[in-house]
């Protein structure tokens, strides 16, 4: 991070990322913010975790990356999953679309969320979960390992389950400035 | 929520570490009774060890993921076995957590967010889940999992940093 005198409690960056101080961003160099997304404190990304490849492999360098227009709220935690595949305990990297929101206290783990999602406070999505667009992710749900919630539903309990469809008309409601 | 982030403990407490153990820099160790970590253990970063009240012992071949938070109940301490991985966010305040245990936020699981009530003993091979609900699972995959356990300790070996050095003195 670019040492900025001014004392503010977000460091903006070029392209208007707000990212608290209190933060604990690891491996910032595999972390990909697409812009205007706000992160606040005590936010915990694991970018340190980063795909594991046999020595004298390129490796693929982003383990983290996060679209336009998302929130990260206070103390959340954005993890990427890891698994065995090939003889090799490996981390995956970790998608995150646009206008994307992460309640306080939720830890997310998940392979691939789409745009305009709605995470809820204290969720735990589990390793490997495919979220498509335009989800509903309500307080307190704990999402197994490994599930695809499909477009367009809420998603409530432990575990989580798809209990109601959102309308077609949801974007906007999903959609801050 | 602190509003400054907590200072550098003054007192260090006395420990005990495996030469092989992985712990991360920012992890913090506070207390003055002694911590002892066991080898190929993988401390992550932002993990919090208490050891005011009590000695605190963690096997070998653990995973402890940040932001959790081991404190030790009483003077009898807390004992961590081999192979135990504890998720994010956990608290642990028990006196034992038993071999080949997972702590998702003695081959016991608990599911993320699930609460053990004070002073109680869950059986091997329990698995806890949900809104208090237990089973038994005696699927036999512990061999497998300890296969897991021991990759993943291997690839988290090669990702986190380790500076052990600082809590010797």
């Amino acid at each position: 991070m670019p040492p900025k005198q001014t004392k503010g409690e977000y460091i903006e960056t070029d392209t208007g990322n707000k990212v608290s101080r209190k933060s604990v961003i690891l491996g910032s160099q595999n972390i990909i913010l697409g812009g205007k997304t706000i992160i606040q404190a005590d936010c915990t990304i694991r970018g340190d975790l980063r795909r594991t490849v046999a020595p004298g492999q390129q490796s693929g360098n982003v383990a983290i990356a996060v679209g336009r227009y998302c929130f990260l709220s206070r103390s959340s935690v954005l993890r990427p999953p890891g698994k065995i595949a090939r003889g090799i305990y490996s981390y995956y990297p970790m998608k995150i679309g646009d206008h994307v929101f992460v309640g306080e206290g939720s830890v997310v783990e998940a392979a691939l969320i789409g745009s305009y999602v709605h995470i809820s406070k204290d969720c735990v999505i589990g390793k490997f979960t495919i979220i498509k667009d335009c989800v509903r992710i309500e307080e307190g749900t704990v999402i197994a390992p490994n599930s695809v919630i499909p477009s367009f539903s809420v998603v409530s309990g432990r575990p989580g389950v798809v209990v109601a469809e959102l309308p077609e008309t949801a974007v906007e409601g999903l959609e801050r400035a | 929520m602190p509003p400054k982030r907590a200072p550098a403990p003054e007192i260090k407490p006395p420990v005990d570490f495996s030469p092989s153990l992985v712990l991360a820099d920012s992890a913090t160790l506070t207390g003055t009774h002694r911590i002892r970590i066991g080898a190929n253990t993988v401390v992550h970063p932002r993990c919090k060890l208490n050891s005011t009240l009590g000695p605190i012992t963690i096997g070998r071949s653990c995973i402890i993921s940040e932001r959790t938070q081991l404190v030790a109940p009483d003077a009898q301490g807390l004992a961590i076995g081999d192979g135990v991985v504890v998720e994010v966010n956990a608290l642990v305040e028990a006196r034992e957590v038993g071999e080949g245990s997972t702590v998702e936020v003695g081959h016991c699981k608990l599911a993320p967010l699930t609460r053990v009530a004070d002073g109680e003993v869950l059986e091997d091979y329990t698995v806890l889940y949900g809104a208090g609900e237990r089973r038994i699972d005696k699927s036999g995959q512990e061999g497998a999992r300890r296969k897991l356990l021991e990759m993943h300790v291997e690839s988290l070996r090669v990702l986190i940093p380790s500076n052990a050095s600082k809590w010797m003195s």
